[in-house]
């Protein structure tokens, strides 16, 4: 005997909707299984949509309710006035959105009889507009509440997922649900007037034990008009968004166990502000408050919360095993996150596709690396990528070549000082407004040290690892920094790897390295950036343009930070730019000042402290010295691009790349872009021959940074013709060996020069296990500060020295200014030492705070004997490797003097760059000495402030009071500390400026009217 | 012009016009930048000096400061640990300052400030005529530093005491080295000793190794100062004398001053390295430097000390030895008197006397002669001599050409006031590097009493080396 016929009620919700209702209503009224009854609920419509439910299902089957009313009151009002049938009972629930197919509920009732524990059924939801599109086929959540339908965005039909299949939640449009299990769950929260109530409702239903079941052959289309704002919500005024994410959260904390609840909390708190962060990044600052409103505003009403699960506890715990499989795997939230991270990289902006309310989004934005689009297994895509076979090629090579400097101690030497410190330590010596090293400086620290601390910061505060990724790492740096760059400009995949290799292999990298040059080496990898920015600049739509002259200016900053003459090499060049393009296209003129005002504005201070010796434009960050550079650098080496000094190839090397550059020349196409390219070049060689002829503090600069530049120029306009060298060869005949010819001309350069370069090796002066000049006796001897003179000859006979604080100095401290006048002072005393004339010079240097000499082997026999026949000093000891001395009497950082113009040392701590003396009652005449610079010091004892002077000609001196106490000594750096904070806001601000930000992530989707497919049917009454 | 552009080599040739002009300002500037030259050493007047005469008793303290001076300043002759009244005052630069101590007297400071440390030298001398350390014994009172060198025979030819004293105001902390003809000797008692400010000492190098027939003693210091001086006292009837400080080790050594005539010439010579090492020897004389016979070279082991009896080979002329190695080595060297009672005199390795040198205390007489036998091994030397006389104006100063790779002897002549006198040896402009030393002899009827002095830098001038400031000492 057949079962009882089941009686359906098919009950549709109308507000503001007769746009859809019309082929909802026909929907519902041709199903092949005759609906029993039908109802129709009109949430206050004001377009009419009562009048069509009432012509459609008679007067009698409709029900009017306020404005205001939610989803789920709508239908649990119909069910409190709907009669019981008193057998099975299912309801049908359908928006006024959602038109089912004929045979939806055939299929649906055909499911329930299968599966005798469903009771909830949804069909398969398709797009309103584009019909094949899919939409749902079940939904399920992470733990965070984030959707996930499982399907890929804009995913067509074509059955691949079609069966019958238990799933955590069902769409509420077309939802099938038995009344009794509806009546026994409490139908829908009223608490969740829309989103996410039907994901409520099916987890309580999964919990209680029942199956929710998704039947595919059941097919609906839906319109989704909420969430796509086509229509207003009057059920809730926040932002549809908002609302969602906040019904989300609410609904997983109100079903998860306890247990689950706390890890729940903790994750989304985590996950919520990472999305806000990333969000506010992309300038979607709407998007990242909605994120953190709907977090507040589920923590914010624990009462409400507590409420909900309270009327969920029933089942919660024990049907939870149940629910937990239905959930997104674990996997997915990380791979979402790596795909917003992806998205916000290449530019579209971190829009997550799953966690909105549905599967469509935009169309992905043309993926960068078009290549990479090869529908392949991850290995094979990748390998087979040019750019990453490039990048390992020069990582081998370097690996290869830089082989005495991979492992071992401190690394320095050349123009690198030796790398120490942590990243604190570099933040600390850039946001102070004194640097109590070397001699004393109140200047301001150079911006690189900035850079390299934040970098360091990355590198979880090793800035060892820092500076050995970057220095040592520049020639695959900037192949990777080239053949990104060029993307856009050069199209042939071959042709960018022959431009990258050749750029990395420059003589100027090797040069670098071998030298230590950091600054170079960071220039070297930004010049290609700059070249892609700036072209967009020029050539790019408008707000890509502008958006490229902040990054411009951000990096060109960095750059500047490093080595100041790329600047100068910029400008001119972006200047000229400006003057021919300026007319053309609007706007390039404003980007291009942006571009270049930024880095004058980010590195404000320090700029002036380089105008104010106009030489130092020449040098770069690091040590100055002349044994570093080609004094005579000859003039073909400079026209082939090699920089001198140690480490560079023979300048016949980089023939073959002047030779193919020139051979550019006789094609016609590109022929501007690639006379542009030797106008650059030619620029670049003659500021090259203007800093390697112009001496700065006794020694010409060294040409990397120009014959970088002039090497960007020469590279991209002989690339260019990458792609006619392959059409020559397609051609046949004399013109293929001609390409041929010229290809292997092209390749000499860096296949050359990487070969000479693993042949001969770094070989210094850059090294491994530097000998530090402050051996640790010395580090415990000046636990505040002290100094120590380090004296070294040279084979020049020039005696060298400096002081140091009791550590090696920091990267960056080297290059804080000395005032000259205090440098010639300290010199004479430290040649009346040397001399041995005997005399008062070791006490005169005991005034500067300074407690040890000590002599790096090996050790000059004349100094030595000097040292050791002042009375002042005290040889500590003597080796081969160091010779180390000590004050006998030792003033320290602070002293007093008294009228006679006795020194007595004095009790003093240092905190920061302050110090606190205790200074002895005494006399009533006594001077507290500070051994720094005198300038920009106060004094403080029991309150009142005292008198500063100026002692022996530069120390800062002040007036004690005869009954002694505490005196705090501090340095005044408000407008330092002010101007810090202005740099940090600015640099926050271009970055924001300069960040990819999303297309306006709101555009109004055009929707059109309904297209009409079919012939249209007069509604069927019943 | 626009043919330019539409022909094919158009740019090909602007290009190559470009890089032309490039190449040609490239290349007129290429003679770049010369750097800057280093700035020659320069000199400042010494502006402190303190030595310490070690053990004057019975015999003379001499002390001069060469005129010159600019300024004031002042120098004191103390006894260490003696009252302070009891200092005597150098009163004037250019003259001699010379007293006789009683024989209990102790070791006595000689310090100078101002304009009279430039140049301040001090010597004691004592004449004996009986008893084991019959002779002419003379020393250069040392300079507190923190390693001195001796060469000369070991405890089991004579006996040898180190006189330690530490003038400064720190505590010293010494060790004393001794390399012996087999060998560096390894002291079991330990060879280390600490010197309070103010305090010396006297130790036997027979107490720290009693074996060596020869050896080189090194006085250094782990911490402070100590200024160090040797006694070698030969026994009864051979003389007795003090051992000058030798240069430091280093691979070309000269030992200037040998005095001409009889008797036995001895060279010592110690190799303080790890290494063995040959030892390439050449005399300097009046006629030029030669190579003695079956002596032009002695293998000196490693951390030992090597004997060479060349008293045939100068053949009895006044002399200077050069010295070359391949390891850095320390040399000295012992002459005899003639005569039934002998008596010895020991030089050393000295450096080249580059601001000049001062021998304080001199003597001429009937009986009496005081010699200077300078050397200039390379370029010729020209020097200036002047003698300081206690009493009355000074003479004249004398120049003397030294021909290159030669060796000159120079009588001293006695002041016309008589006396004691001071000598000081300054090299002219132009001069070679020029080495010398003292011989003072006297002939007494047993036989001839001598002392040798090889000269040393005076402490006039300081040379200042060329200094700057610069970051890049923090690296190699």
């Amino acid at each position: 005997m057949q079962p009882p016929r089941p009686s359906v009620t098919a009950i549709v919700v109308a507000h503001d909707g007769t746009r859809w209702l019309k082929e909802t209503l026909e929907g519902v009224l041709r199903q092949t299984r005759p609906l029993d009854r039908v109802v129709g609920v009109d949430n206050g419509s004001r377009d009419g949509g009562a009048k069509m439910l009432t012509e459609a299902f008679g007067p009698n089957a409709v029900l009017t309710l306020p404005r205001s009313t939610g989803f789920g009151e709508a239908v649990a009002a119909v069910l409190e006035r709907l009669p019981r049938t008193g057998g099975e009972e299912w309801i049908w629930l359908l928006h006024d959105d959602s038109a089912p197919d004929p045979r939806a509920l055939e299929a649906l009732l055909w499911a329930a009889a299968g599966d005798q524990k469903a009771a909830v059924l949804g069909p398969k939801l398709r797009d309103w507009l584009d019909r094949r599109t899919l939409l749902e086929i079940g939904v399920t959540v992470d733990r965070s509440g984030r959707r996930d339908t499982g399907l890929e965005p804009r995913e067509y039909d074509q059955g691949q997922h079609d069966g019958v299949h238990q799933t955590l939640s069902v769409s509420t449009a077309g939802m099938l649900i038995r009344r009794d299990v509806w009546e026994q769950l409490g139908g829908l929260d009223a608490g969740l007037p829309l989103f996410r109530d039907d994901l409520d409702l099916c987890w309580r239903a999964t919990a209680a034990g029942y199956h929710v079941l998704n039947v595919t052959d059941a097919v609906a289309w839906h319109a989704e008009a909420a969430t796509r704002r086509r229509r207003r919500m009057a059920a809730s005024d926040v932002h549809p968004r908002r609302l969602d994410r906040r019904n989300a959260l609410f609904v997983v904390m109100a079903n998860l166990p306890f247990r689950s609840l706390l890890w729940s909390v903790a994750r989304n708190l985590v996950v919520s502000l990472f999305r806000t962060f990333l969000l506010l990044l992309a300038k979607q600052p709407a998007n990242a408050l909605d994120e953190v409103a709907a977090l507040v505003s589920v923590l914010g009403s624990p009462r409400r919360l507590m409420k909900a699960r309270k009327a969920r506890r029933k089942n919660r715990k024990q049907g939870y095993p149940q629910v937990k499989p239905l959930f997104t795997p674990s996997g997915m939230a990380y791979r979402r996150l790596a795909d917003m991270v992806q998205g916000y990289l290449s530019g579209s902006g971190p829009i997550d596709s799953a966690g909105r309310h549905h599967a469509v989004i935009s169309e992905p934005a043309k993926e960068d690396g078009e290549e990479l689009l090869t529908d392949a297994g991850l290995m094979q895509r990748v390998l087979s990528n040019p750019g990453v076979l490039l990048c390992l090629a020069l990582v081998g090579v370097t690996l290869a070549a830089e082989r005495s400097l991979l492992y071992g101690d401190l690394l320095g030497g050349g123009a690198l000082v030796p790398v120490v410190g942590g990243a604190s330590d570099l933040w600390h010596l850039y946001t102070s407004g004194y640097h109590a090293s070397g001699l004393g400086s109140g200047g301001w620290a150079p911006p690189y040290v900035a850079v390299l601390a934040a970098l360091s910061t990355v590198f979880l505060g090793k800035t060892w690892l820092a500076v050995s990724v970057l220095l040592l790492g520049c020639v695959p740096l900037a192949g990777l920094s080239a053949y990104v760059a060029t993307r856009s400009m050069i199209s042939h995949p071959l042709a960018r790897v022959w431009l990258a290799a050749s750029y990395a292999l420059l003589p100027v990298a090797t040069g670098a390295v071998a030298a230590g040059r950091l600054g170079t080496a960071v220039v070297f990898v930004l010049l290609p950036a700059y070249a892609a920015l700036a072209s967009k600049v020029i050539t790019g739509e408008r707000r890509a343009a502008r958006r490229a002259a902040w990054g411009l200016g951000l990096l060109l900053a960095v750059g500047t930070a490093f080595a100041p003459l790329v600047y100068v090499l910029v400008a001119v060049v972006g200047g000229l730019a400006a003057v021919s393009f300026g007319g053309v296209r609007r706007g390039v003129g404003v980007s291009l000042g942006i571009a270049l005002a930024v880095p004058i504005v980010l590195l404000f201070p320090w700029v002036v402290q380089i105008a104010g010796d106009p030489g130092r434009i020449l040098l770069e960050a690091g040590l100055h010295r002349p044994g570093l550079v080609d004094l005579r650098l000859p003039p073909e080496a400079l026209l082939l691009l090699s920089p001198g000094g140690p480490g560079v190839p023979p300048v016949w090397a980089t023939g073959g790349l002047i030779a193919a550059a020139l051979a550019a020349l006789l094609f016609r196409r590109h022929q501007m872009v690639v006379i542009v390219g030797w106008g650059v070049t030619v620029f670049g060689v003659l500021v090259a021959i203007v800093a390697a002829r112009v001496p700065v503090q006794g020694a010409p600069a060294w040409p990397g940074v120009p014959l970088a530049f002039a090497a960007t120029g020469l590279i991209v306009a002989a690339a260019l013709t990458g792609h006619r060298v392959i059409e020559l060869h397609r051609a046949g005949g004399l013109r293929r060996a001609g390409a041929a010819f010229m290809v292997l001309v092209a390749c000499t350069t860096p296949l050359l020069v990487a070969g000479l370069w693993i042949k001969d090796g770094v070989r210094g002066p850059l090294q491994r296990g530097v000998p530090s000049v402050v051996s640790d006796f010395v580090a415990a001897g000046s636990p505040q500060g002290e100094g120590t003179v380090v004296l070294r000859s040279s084979a020049s006979g020039l005696l060298g020295f400096t002081v140091l604080r009791g550590r090696t100095p920091l990267i960056g401290e080297t290059d804080l200014p000395v005032p000259e006048a205090t440098r010639d002072r300290l010199s004479d005393v430290v040649a009346g030492i040397v001399s041995g004339r005997g005399g008062d010079d070791a006490g005169t240097l005991a005034t500067y705070g300074v407690r040890f000499i000590a002599v790096p082997g090996p050790v000059d026999a004349k100094v030595r004997r000097s040292l050791d026949s002042d009375p002042a000093l005290v040889r500590v000891s003597l080796s081969p490797s160091a010779g180390l001395w000590r004050m006998v009497q030792p003033l320290g950082r602070a002293y007093l003097v008294d009228e006679g113009g006795r020194r007595t040392p004095v009790q003093y701590t240092a905190s920061g760059a302050g110090l606190t003396v205790t200074v002895p009652p005494g006399q009533v005449k006594r001077t507290l000495v500070l051994a720094e610079p005198a300038g920009g010091w106060t004094a403080k004892a029991g309150g009142t402030s005292l008198a500063a002077s100026t002692v022996d000609g530069w120390a800062q001196g002040f007036e004690v009071p005869s009954a002694g106490g505490r005196v705090t000594v501090e340095y005044a750096a408000f407008w330092h500390d002010a101007w810090l904070w202005a740099q940090l806001a600015l640099v926050a601000l271009v970055l924001i400026l300069a960040s990819p930000g999303a297309r306006s992530a709101e555009a109004v989707e055009e929707y059109a009217e309904m297209p009409v497919e079919r012939e249209p049917q007069e509604v069927l009454a019943r | 012009m626009r043919g330019l552009i539409e022909n094919r080599f158009g740019f090909l040739a602007l290009v190559l016009i470009a890089l032309g002009a490039l190449f040609g300002v490239a290349f007129v500037t290429r003679q770049g930048v010369t750097p800057a030259p280093v700035p020659a050493p320069g000199r400042v007047a010494v502006e402190s000096v303190s030595t310490v005469c070690p053990a004057p008793g019975g015999g003379r303290i001499s002390a001069v400061t060469p005129p010159g001076g600019k300024g004031a300043g002042a120098a004191t002759i103390a006894e260490i640990g003696g009252k302070p009244s009891g200092a005597a005052k150098l009163e004037q630069p250019g003259v001699p300052w010379q007293r006789d101590l009683p024989a209990k007297s102790g070791p006595v400071k000689v310090a100078g400030t101002g304009a009279m440390a430039a140049g301040l030298e001090a010597t004691q001398t004592t004449r004996q005529l009986t008893g084991a350390a019959r002779g002419l014994a003379g020393v250069r009172c040392a300079e507190p530093g923190s390693s001195t060198w001796f060469v000369g025979p070991g405890p089991a030819t004579a006996d040898v005491q180190l006189y330690l004293t530490n003038a400064d105001a720190a505590q010293a902390v010494i060790e004393v080295m001794v390399y012996a003809g087999e060998g560096p000797v390894v002291s079991e008692s330990g060879n280390g000793l600490v010197l309070k400010p103010g305090e010396h000492r006297t130790i036997r190098v027979r107490d720290l190794a009693p074996s060596p027939l020869i050896m080189a003693v090194e006085v250094r210091t782990i911490s402070g100062r100590v200024a160090a001086s040797a006694r070698a006292v030969l026994g009864k009837g051979k003389g007795a004398d003090w051992l000058p400080a030798s240069t430091e080790p280093a691979t070309s050594v000269v030992v200037p001053g040998i005095p001409g005539g009889g008797g036995l010439r001895e060279l010592y010579v110690t190799a303080p390295g790890d290494a063995d090492t040959v030892v390439h020897i050449k005399a300097l004389t009046a006629d030029g430097f030669y190579a003695m016979k079956n002596r032009e070279s002695l293998d000196v082991p490693a951390g030992s000390t090597a004997s060479l009896d060349l008293s045939t080979g100068i053949g009895g002329q006044p002399a200077a030895i050069v010295l070359t190695s391949e390891m850095p080595i320390v040399a000295g060297l012992m002459a005899t008197g003639t005569g039934t009672r002998q008596d010895v005199a020991f030089s050393a390795g000295a450096p080249a006397i580059e601001v000049g040198s001062v021998v304080a205390d001199n003597r001429s007489g009937k009986k009496v002669s005081s010699r200077l036998i300078l050397s200039a091994p390379a370029a010729a030397g020209k020097v200036r001599v002047q003698t300081l006389p206690r009493r009355g104006a000074a003479p004249a100063p004398v120049e003397v050409q030294i021909p290159g790779s030669r060796t000159k002897e120079i009588k001293l002549a006695a002041p016309a006031g008589g006396g004691d006198y001071s000598v000081v040896v300054l090299p002219l402009p132009g001069s070679g590097p020029v080495y010398g030393g003292r011989v003072m002899d006297e002939r007494t009827p047993e036989g001839l009493l001598l002392t040798t002095q090889p000269l040393a830098l005076a402490r006039t001038w300081a040379i200042v080396p060329p200094v700057a400031e610069s970051s890049t000492v923090v690296l190699p």
